[in-house]
């Protein structure tokens, strides 16, 4: 009797359990689907509008090389599409780095932007720009070093018996006031012409990157994505699992540290070829948790979510002010609001420090 | 027991070392007063001060109008920014705390291209004021936002408000110079900091906002000591620590936006030295408070000079010497400096 | 307003991107001015700064240009179709006295240029100045958004070489408004370049005249005073080339060769009979303005004495503006005592 009483509910739990996952499985399935449909409808849309309007028709086939009209392929091929792409490859990059440093750091707050790694990548380039006289492709890999060696600079600082959130936040926000400073500096050294060059890179646009960056780009967002995917996969499971799982508590680390590199890479990748565009890696993951519902934590939904920002961000900067701006400041204007409210109400969660 | 003793011992020592301080702070006024980009021999320099009047000669000229009043507002800066950034550091318990973390420097950068942009208004004499106002707007901002929820304003949303809304407010700036180039070669200036060219008007200006600044830090030490015990403890204690932390901000408002304002943004003098100032005098803020107000112009007023001296007839911006010796110093803090005990 | 009709602008464009330039004016667009339809019919080739001869069958007449590039076609009647600035037009020198009604606006900001706009322009061809030392065109240099640079391969660009006269770069620009068909001998237009020709013939006597007369071309700022350097100067290396005694500082800052920097206490380094003061920041009491701030301005003797003019400091592109500066310098000339400075 004794047993099956204890048995019983076990049953039942196990039972509801899988029903639960089945249930996460499927809302995350859905959620992901509808999201990759939005972001493709985006995707479509912003190659649309512009100085003249396109129909979503003339679009696709000139994207898919299915009808020769030169004028069409001109402004879609040679000028929409790498905007577009940018913005879609910068934006997926974004939402999956930013979801995994808070996954990673367990703070809703730490997102590679605020802890020093855009800033390590802007004084990189800057530098380039102005003591080396560099351009184009040099730029983007002096950024993308720049964000290497800021992110290791930041591990190794924060580094005291594992990485703890809070002093990496802190540290990272230190290492952007430095980075900040010294950006400053070097702008007074410049030659007006490289100056208005620099400030042209730090405001951030998706419309920088050229062809080659952006193949780049896509090439390691097809590579790492799938990768950080895979990786975190196996770290949850390490995470939940059984005391042998424990026992292997170096693979957890490595687990921790691969995931983080890929972020790491992802993010300087970005922002090598769009400049430093500040809150889409900070809103990302927490935006896909909200539509995710208990299933949270995905980082494709994240990713998917970071393009949509983008997306949406280009296409209101570029199209709908009345004078284009940066897609960093619009970014800006769309993420303050949200970081006011996640201030606002993160303490309630217990996570404010 | 012996803990008591040891401190009693500390605070005996500590009440000459201000002194020493004092006499350091003259000696280097004084070298900022005779050293610079330009060779003028001592006699004259004291001939100069002991007349107090310009004989119309270059030498007197630079000697009066020039360095004195630079040296005078190197150190009503360097102690203000000294002291804001010990008591931000106390009361956010943020070891990297400074005046530029909590948006000061964005807000007043706006504020001065704004004045520039759409007022037209040029020189350092007129920034001042539109600087002040974008330095208490933007720390006003970001304590409003940190305030939000239910904790109120604890360090790291205080911390991470200021990098929002300087990441917010540097876009707006960027925005706006991109399309003006006399702006962004105005603001590229204005943005290392530096004590060269303000002289009487800005002095004048400034230097009531940071005597009376000053003048009311001081009385906060007790205070700070509360707080760093922890917000649960101090209100054991029977602190207002809202309330308190409300005034710690308004004279940090007040000290750092004139600082910023008449300098443009230095940055480590007030990130490191109230640092060296805790190394020196131990955890009490009561000690802490006055040794940062002492140790911060001497190396400013230091690093002024060193400036002006290693590019004759140029001279490199004070807030340059800082970000090169200053780099070290921060990594050093940061590394091995005994961060959880702030 | 500019409700394209699609279908329209996408057949005129796949014409020209064609390559058969129809100029078929289906009244989308305001065409090119009077001089233009003058136009002879062609074949068309130009000499680029570059060196490459860029040669066309038919004679453009639907021009793209950069703004000081611009404004020296429209000196000479030829109307640009699109105009791209590196600043709000509004405020950049070339452009703000000029009427640009019915021309469209392609950009004002450094890097920016709508392509998409510029392609509905149609052009046929696009001027920017060449850059020896960077190898680009105005507007398409390394750096500038990816986008931007597309507008190379709307229409062939051309443009005479930025470098070491102003008065090249002007007949430069006469040369080419004469290929594309412009009247530059006509009355009203061979005034201006007459006016120029008067204009230095004025300030040769005058410098003659006055042959112990030393200039220097200064920019005082809030933290120092820049001295030019007239090699990187077209116009300064002009004035030189006229007789006039500029003075090329010694110690030009490494980094930055374009400019010698003094700290304010080395102000008086340089004692010249005149000054030029950077015309981008010249008002008529800029001289009063910057002695009242800065104590050591006025040790330089001329700034003392008044002998202060606007110097056009890095824009000049048409013979009128040319013309315009150089009777304003030569009063200041003849107006100017050669015994002030040293």
């Amino acid at each position: 009797m004794k047993t099956t009483t204890t048995v019983a509910p076990q049953v039942a739990t196990a039972g509801a359990f899988r029903a639960t996952r089945r249930r996460r499985t499927s809302r995350s399935l859905v959620v992901t689907c509808s999201l990759a449909v939005a972001v493709c409808a985006l995707f479509v849309l912003t190659m649309m509008v512009g100085s003249f309007q396109l129909s979503a028709g003339e679009v696709i086939a000139s994207v898919l090389q299915l009808r020769e009209d030169p004028s069409v392929d001109f402004v879609v091929r040679g000028l929409r599409l790498p905007t577009a792409a940018s913005a879609l490859a910068v934006g997926l990059a974004l939402g999956a780095a930013g979801t995994i440093f808070q996954q990673l750091l367990r703070n809703p707050l730490a997102s590679p932007d605020f802890v020093g790694i855009n800033s390590g990548a802007g004084l990189a380039a800057i530098t380039g720009i102005v003591l080396l006289q560099v351009s184009g492709v040099a730029v983007s890999a002096l950024a993308l070093a720049g964000a290497v060696a800021a992110a290791l600079l930041m591990y190794v600082l924060a580094w005291r018996d594992g990485v703890a959130g809070y002093r990496f936040i802190l540290i990272g926000i230190g290492a952007t006031l430095f980075f900040d400073g010294l950006i400053g500096y070097m702008l007074t050294r410049a030659q007006l012409s490289d100056a208005r060059q620099a400030m042209h890179w730090l405001t951030g646009s998706v419309g920088q990157a050229d062809a080659s960056e952006l193949r780049l780009l896509l090439g390691a967002l097809l590579l790492l994505l799938p990768t950080a995917v895979l990786l975190q996969r196996q770290l949850r499971a390490l995470e939940l699992g059984d005391d042998t799982a424990r026992a292997l508590g170096i693979r957890t680390e490595l687990s921790r540290a691969g995931l983080l590199a890929t972020a790491v890479v992802l993010t300087a990748l970005a922002v090598a070829v769009a400049g430093p565009i500040v809150f889409v890696a900070l809103v990302a993951g927490p935006i896909a948790n909200r539509l995710l519902g208990p299933a949270t934590g995905g980082i494709i939904p994240a990713a998917l979510v970071g393009a949509a920002l983008l997306l949406t961000a280009d296409l209101i900067a570029v199209h709908l002010l009345p004078t284009a701006l940066p897609t960093g400041v619009v970014t800006g204007a769309v993420g303050a609001p949200y970081l006011l409210w996640l201030l606002a109400t993160t303490n309630r969660q217990g996570a404010g420090g | 027991m012996s803990s008591s003793n040891n401190l009693a011992r500390r605070a005996s020592a500590l009440g000459p070392g201000l002194a020493v301080l004092c006499v350091l702070l003259a000696l280097v006024a004084f070298l900022s007063v005779t050293l610079g980009s330009r060779s003028i021999g001592l006699p004259e320099v004291l001939r100069a001060l002991g007349n107090l009047d310009t004989d119309g000669s270059i030498n007197s000229t630079v000697t009066l109008e020039l360095r004195v009043p630079r040296t005078l507002l190197g150190i009503l800066v360097g102690a203000a920014l000294g002291v804001a950034g010990a008591i931000l550091q106390g009361v956010t318990r943020n070891p990297l705390a400074d005046a530029g973390i909590m948006g000061i420097n964005s807000g007043a950068a706006v504020f001065v291209v704004f004045a520039v942009t759409v007022l037209g208004v040029r020189g350092a004499g007129v920034y001042v004021w539109f600087a002040f106002a974008g330095a208490i707007a933007a720390l006003v901002l970001v304590y409003a936002i940190a305030s939000l929820g239910r904790e109120g304003a604890t360090p790291i949303k205080l911390a991470l408000a200021g990098v929002a809304v300087t990441a917010g407010l540097a876009s707006v700036t960027t925005g706006i110079v991109m399309t003006n180039v006399e702006t962004l070669n105005e603001l590229r200036f204005w943005q290392v900091g530096s004590l060269a060219g303000r002289y009487a008007p800005v002095l004048t200006g400034v230097a009531p906002f940071l005597i009376v600044g000053l003048i009311a830090s001081l009385g906060f030490g007790r205070a700070l000591n509360g707080l760093a015990l922890g917000e649960d403890m101090a209100r054991g204690l029977g602190q207002q620590v809202t309330r308190t932390r409300a005034a710690a901000f308004g004279v940090v408002a007040v000290l750092a936006g004139a600082a910023t304002a008449a300098c443009g943004p230095i940055v480590f003098v007030g990130l490191v030295v109230p640092h060296v100032a805790r190394f020196i005098c131990g955890p009490d803020y009561r000690w802490i408070l006055p040794y940062s107000m002492f140790l911060s112009p001497i190396v400013l007023l230091l690093a002024d000079v060193l400036g002006r001296v290693v590019v004759v007839p140029d001279e490199l911006q004070v807030g340059v010497v800082l970000g090169v010796l200053g780099a070290p110093a921060f990594v050093g803090i940061v590394r091995y400096g005994r961060l959880s005990e702030v | 307003m500019r409700a394209w009709r699609p279908a329209l602008v996408l057949t005129a464009l796949s014409v020209v991107l064609a390559g058969c330039g129809s100029a078929d004016t289906s009244g989308t667009t305001t065409a090119a001015s009077g001089a233009a339809s003058a136009a002879p019919a062609g074949p068309w080739s130009f000499t680029d700064g570059s060196g490459k001869v860029v040669k066309a069958d038919k004679t453009p007449t639907r021009i793209i240009a950069h703004a000081g590039e611009a404004a020296a076609l429209m000196s000479f009647g030829i109307k640009p179709v699109g105009i791209y600035a590196d600043e709000s037009v509004k405020t950049d020198a070339n452009l703000k006295d000029l009427d640009l009604t019915g021309i469209e606006i392609l950009g004002q900001e450094w890097g920016k240029i709508d392509v998409e706009k510029a392609a509905a322009l149609r052009p046929d061809l696009i001027v920017g100045d060449w850059w020896p030392a960077e190898k680009a065109h105005s507007g398409l240099e390394e750096g500038v958004d990816e986008k931007s640079k597309k507008l190379a391969e709307l229409a062939p660009v051309v443009g005479v070489s930025q470098g070491k006269s102003i008065v090249d770069l002007a007949k430069g620009y006469e040369d080419l408004a004469k290929s594309l068909g412009a009247a530059v001998d006509s009355p009203e237009i061979a005034a201006n370049k007459k006016r120029f020709e008067a204009a230095v013939a004025t300030f040769k006597e005058a410098v003659a005249a006055k042959s112990g007369l030393t200039v220097a071309a200064m920019s005082p700022a809030d933290d120092k005073v820049y001295v030019a350097n007239p090699e990187y100067a077209p116009e300064l290396l002009d004035f030189q080339r006229w007789g006039m005694k500029v003075i090329n500082p010694d110690t030009p800052d490494p980094g930055f060769p374009y400019w010698e920097n003094l700290s304010w206490e080395n102000a008086d380094k340089y004692q010249p009979d005149l000054i030029l003061f950077d015309g981008r920041s010249f008002k008529p009491t800029s001289n009063a303005d910057w002695g009242k701030k800065q104590p050591t301005w006025f040790k330089i003797k001329a700034a003392k004495a008044g002998a202060v003019v606007s110097w056009p400091a890095y824009w000049l592109h048409t013979y009128g503006h040319f013309a315009t500066e150089l009777d304003k310098l030569t009063a200041a000339v003849k107006a100017a005592d050669p015994n002030i400075g040293d």
